[in-house]
């Protein structure tokens, strides 16, 4: 499984948590638009961590950084780059 | 037949069910394309601004100069978040001019608070390597705490006690607003400090707890084109719409209960207790429980009113209060109940914590947040608000009486600790197992956890240990 698929199946899990049902697409927000909340960033932020070995302390931590499929995309494809 | 027979009720009754779900008491105009269209014109916006203004009008005394500024950045979009700025320093300076005993004084202070907040600021975006540019919040709150200890040995009478504690107290209005500002020193496409200003005390309204966070979240939910700002502003009126709603039925509510029911207030009640001429229990139970829906009830119907405020300028913004009754964990309830708080103790508190420290060890990792935000954060905010018990009653005095809400602050974050370490999963199917009961027992909860809460600071911890037995019709 590639990394968007990964990240999409994770967000489909925090959703079905909260019973929500509804589709998303690469592009929708979810924390800026109080799809998903802080609480649930936190869950996000652990499973990047442990998955990808992000290190939010040293690049800076920002909720806009993880809001959507493809912002996740594009931290990855940046954290990689540094690398 | 027999199936199309059992079919029909029972097609008719989830019809029902959806309809009664998709019922709504104000409609979902900004849903109508029509109604969006109209908004987009220049008569449907001069309608809305009429609309919204006179919603304001219903107990806001600042109605027409607001609604002036709203008509403003209504007309000209492209200016929005300088106009904030001049709206959010019109607000600061010259609205309340007649209500400052000083005035050329105290708008001497705020310039002042303005202009360490804008050194900070830039310092920290100019030497983002330095010692103090890799934690600017840290070294600031470091900072403030020293300032209130400095201004609490100061000796009294003097000239220089009234200065510093001048300083002190209009510096602590706007600490979370100068926070949220260096906590957006790196972002990318961050806003220069003349647009940072719209956020400090926006002219919207706030408490200390900035509404709508700062300027990195304005920027990320403000209205792009017409349609998004007809939306928005639409969304506004029906916010707006339910605050009125909910502060009339705030008004009934608290008619029914005291003046009617003659409930006795909570604070009657404690004050009974600390007497030992203790209320009957369910006194004390109605007490608390009318004490609690009447705070939900008003507190909901104040930031909606603001939050309305922030949506007419154009701004996206969630509202601080959702649905906090459909809450089935601690965690959510804190987070639905006061949206904005939450989110100041968690950008401030505890991801600082979570992203740097034990984090090969979860469990502790994300116990030694949340009591970071929710148990530290929470009790200095609201020490550093009470700054005038400091300064009557002394640095140690203000310390000691604050250890009622520092209990309550610990019990709150170990509830939240429990909640969010249990293992998450799909709620049970039903109603009832799903949803009532866990919400109920939520409820109940906050509910008790409120008396800890209402903290006047002229009792011990053994009084309100004393009033939770009488709850109980135990003489403690």
């Amino acid at each position: 499984m590639d990394h968007t698929a990964e990240v999409r199946e994770f967000f489909k899990g925090l959703l079905a948590i909260r019973h929500d049902r509804q589709p998303f697409t690469d592009s929708t927000s979810f924390f800026l638009s109080g799809r998903l909340s802080s609480v649930d960033a936190v869950e996000l932020v652990v499973f990047l961590e442990e998955k990808y070995g992000i290190d939010f302390a040293e690049i800076g931590f920002d909720q806009s950084q993880i809001d959507s499929v493809q912002a996740i995309g594009s931290l990855l494809r940046t954290v990689k780059a540094v690398d | 037949m027999s199936a199309s027979a059992t079919t029909v009720p029972a097609e008719l009754a989830s019809k029902g069910l959806s309809r009664l779900r998709n019922f709504r008491l104000i409609p979902r105009v900004d849903t109508y394309p029509a109604v969006v269209a109209f908004a987009q014109t220049v008569i449907g916006k001069l309608v809305l601004l009429a609309l919204f203004g006179m919603g304001l009008a219903y107990g806001s005394t600042d109605w027409l100069i607001l609604t002036l500024c709203l008509a403003l950045i209504t007309f000209l979009p492209a200016q929005r978040r300088i106009l904030v700025t001049i709206s959010a320093l019109l607000f600061a300076f010259v609205v309340p001019w007649k209500f400052f005993k000083q005035p050329f004084y105290s708008v001497a202070l705020i310039v002042l608070v303005l202009t360490v907040g804008a050194l900070l600021f830039w310092c920290a975006t100019l030497w983002p390597r330095s010692w103090y540019g890799r934690r600017p919040v840290f070294v600031f709150l470091c900072s403030f705490s020293l300032l209130i200890v400095i201004a609490s040995y100061t000796p009294q009478g003097t000239r220089a006690y009234q200065l510093v504690w001048d300083f002190t107290n209009s510096l602590s209005v706007y600490i979370w607003f100068i926070c949220y500002s260096l906590l957006d020193r790196t972002a990318p496409g961050r806003d220069p400090f003349s647009l940072q200003l719209g956020s400090y005390r926006p002219f919207w309204g706030s408490t200390n707890t900035p509404f709508a966070k700062g300027a990195a979240y304005l920027r990320r939910i403000e209205a792009r084109n017409p349609e998004q700002l007809a939306v928005t502003q639409l969304k506004a009126i029906k916010l707006l719409a339910w605050s009125i709603m909910l502060s009339l039925c705030g008004a009934l509510f608290n008619y029914c209960a005291f003046g009617y029911l003659h409930i006795p207030q909570f604070s009657e009640a404690l004050y009974l207790s600390a007497n030992r001429t203790p209320l009957p229990w369910y006194h004390c139970w109605a007490s608390i429980l009318v004490g609690f829906i009447g705070s939900l009830i008003s507190f909901s119907a104040f930031g909606h009113r603001i939050i309305a405020c922030c949506r007419m300028a154009g701004f996206n913004a969630l509202r601080n209060t959702y649905r906090p009754l459909s809450s089935r964990t601690v965690a959510e309830f804190f987070n639905r109940y006061y949206f904005y708080f939450k989110e100041l103790l968690v950008d401030v508190f505890f991801y600082p914590f979570f992203l740097k420290y034990f984090k090969k060890n979860y469990k502790l990792r994300m116990v030694g947040a949340i009591f970071a935000a929710a148990c530290f954060g929470n009790a200095y905010y609201h020490f550093a608000r009470d700054l005038t018990f400091v300064q009557r009653q002394g640095l140690r005095g203000a310390l000691m009486s604050d250890r009622v809400y520092l209990f309550y602050c610990v019990l709150l974050a170990a509830a939240i600790s429990t909640s969010q370490l249990r293992h998450r999963k799909p709620a049970p199917s039903g109603f009832i197992r799903g949803q009532l009961w866990p919400s109920l027992l939520v409820l109940l909860f906050f509910c008790l956890l409120d008396v800890f809460g209402f903290s006047d600071r002229n009792y011990p911890l053994t009084e309100y240990f004393r009033f939770m037995g009488h709850l109980f019709n135990l003489n403690l």
